[in-house]
């Protein structure tokens, strides 16, 4: 393949490639030789990587994200085991549906992060405040897509179970929640956005470790470059996951990948 | 009317606003038959002191100087937004390179939940106005620029071939197609937007804020005042939920000579 072809097969990546290599060197350009930085309100690219590279090596930075990590996996992990059971019932039994739809829509809509100051000081400045927190942000995408792969679920399908003597059981496990679990994947990614938000406002808050706190704290030190190593390092673990479920999303219902927005 | 026939017409109100109802009446009854420990107590509230609060709050006009101040912040962060995102998002959606040149950025500040950027914002602008109408834009912007300039990619080929085929320049495209073409997505992303952008007007009003709602919250919560949490917690609920369903009222009005609607998250 010569040169020119395989640009244009990659111009995606490369282009993507340019504008950040560009992005990067202008603003060192500038910081270093137009105006001269000044350390306590902005920093430049290598002093950054000169963070990054002592921030990586060190022990803080993986304490932090260990701390951080397991209030999210807390958290995360309760918003799947009661969003999803929640969901699935909403979605098959109508008067549930009735009388939980309006409450839960209610609670989705609200900004729910109000309520971050009173969980942390009801549970503690711990991972349990944390939790709390990421598994409230959490829980109501995985209930509300649950319940539209419910809703969405063929009938037929229902009905072919039904006709060979199926029970409820049957019901759930061989049709409602294999048709279902597409959706649950996609909230699991809006869940993904919703629960870091939980803990970095919970970091802010009120805490002494944690990958949020270490950015506040290094903002209110003035220590820029440690302060966007952070962002950096959060960003891309925010990345990874995203793309990861809507990788895992394309292989699971490949249908879908044309009638979704990201 | 019989009863059991109003019940099967009007059921699903019936039965939504009644789980409401008996949350609220089973929350309020707690004292009653079970007598809180000391700790526990110091953070437990009723519906019915939630109300009182809020009645001395409103009348004494502290609700009316807080609400104002993130009233500010939340439309000006927004109307930053939808000028910003709105025409990044057409052109975007125009310009396959300019696509590629920001898509990684995109990429990542869609995907970082924006709320990090605080503290930076607080130490750049300071604790005044300036950095909560930031951070609201930096939640707002993505949603609309993401929506538009996928509504924008969504364009119906033929009318664009069409209207070109009859010497439309691109001013002219974007006026009489593309722009109609994309209003569902648009819409869509305002309603997205709107939740981010109160997320910001909350989060920003935590941290080193002295006015507002989302300082209202955090300064009682600071002090036991687990009422007073609840008032602006409910505050913001409400306007929530005022806002989203005012969007989808203009959703359905605009959407509906369409054959279908725009499909976001």
């Amino acid at each position: 393949m010569n040169a020119k072809a395989f640009l244009a097969e990659h111009r995606r990546f490369w282009l993507g490639l340019c504008s950040v290599l560009v992005f990067v060197s202008v603003w060192e350009i500038i910081l270093t030789y137009i105006f001269p930085v000044n350390p306590f309100f902005f920093t430049k690219p290598s002093l950054i990587a000169v963070a990054f590279k002592e921030q990586v090596l060190g022990a803080k930075l993986w304490h932090d994200l260990a701390v951080s990590s397991q209030a999210f996996i807390w958290g995360f992990s309760f918003a799947v085991i009661i969003g999803i059971p929640v969901g699935l019932v909403m979605g098959w039994r109508r008067r549930v549906e009735y009388s939980l739809d309006p409450f839960l829509t209610a609670l989705y809509a609200s900004p729910l992060v109000a309520l971050a100051p009173l969980f942390i000081i009801v549970f503690g400045v711990g991972v349990l405040g944390k939790a709390a927190l990421v598994f409230l942000l959490a829980v109501f995408p995985f209930v509300f897509n649950t319940f539209a792969g419910v809703k969405s679920t063929d009938s037929l399908l229902i009905n072919v179970i039904r006709s060979f003597g199926g029970g409820e059981k049957d019901l759930y496990l061989k049709v409602i929640l294999p048709s279902t679990i597409p959706y649950i994947i996609a909230g699991a990614r809006l869940a993904i956005g919703r629960g870091l938000v939980g803990i970095i406002v919970g970091e802010f808050y009120a805490a002494s470790e944690g990958i949020g706190f270490a950015i506040s704290q290094a903002g209110d030190t003035y220590r820029l470059p440690d302060m966007f190593v952070g962002i950096i390092i959060l960003s891309f673990i925010a990345v990874v996951l995203t793309e990861f479920m809507r990788k895992l999303e394309l292989t699971v219902a490949p249908w879908r990948a044309s009638d979704e927005v990201r | 009317m019989k009863p059991e026939k109003l019940f099967a017409e009007h059921e699903s109100f019936i039965l939504g606003t009644g789980f409401i109802l008996v949350l609220i009446a089973v929350w309020e009854s707690i004292p009653l038959w079970y007598t809180l420990p000391r700790g526990m107590a110091l953070f437990f509230t009723t519906p019915s002191k939630i109300a009182v609060a809020f009645s001395q709050l409103l009348l004494d006009g502290t609700i009316e100087k807080h609400f104002w101040v993130s009233a500010i912040a939340f439309l000006a962060g927004l109307g930053l937004s939808i000028v910003v995102g709105l025409p990044l998002g057409l052109i975007m959606g125009r310009s396959s390179t300019l696509e590629d040149l920001l898509d990684p950025y995109i990429t990542a500040a869609n995907a970082t939940p924006r709320i990090v950027f605080l503290p930076l914002l607080i130490l750049w602008f300071g604790i005044g106005i300036w950095s909560k109408i930031l951070i609201v834009f930096a939640g707002a912007v993505f949603p609309l620029l993401i929506n538009t300039y996928v509504g924008v990619k969504n364009v119906n080929r033929v009318l664009v071939n069409v209207v070109r085929s009859f010497g439309a320049n691109e001013w002219q495209l974007m006026k009489i197609v593309v722009l109609p073409n994309s209003v569902p997505y648009i819409i869509a992303g305002l309603r997205l937007a709107i939740g981010r952008a109160i997320l910001g007007v909350v989060v920003g009003e935590f941290f080193g804020s002295s006015q507002g709602l989302g300082y209202m919250i955090a300064s009682a919560a600071t002090n036991y005042k687990v009422d007073v949490v609840f008032v602006g917690v409910a505050i913001f609920m409400a306007l929530s939920v005022i806002l989203t369903l005012a969007v989808k009222h203009l959703e359905s009005r605009l959407v509906s000579w369409r054959p279908e609607t725009a499909k976001t998250f």
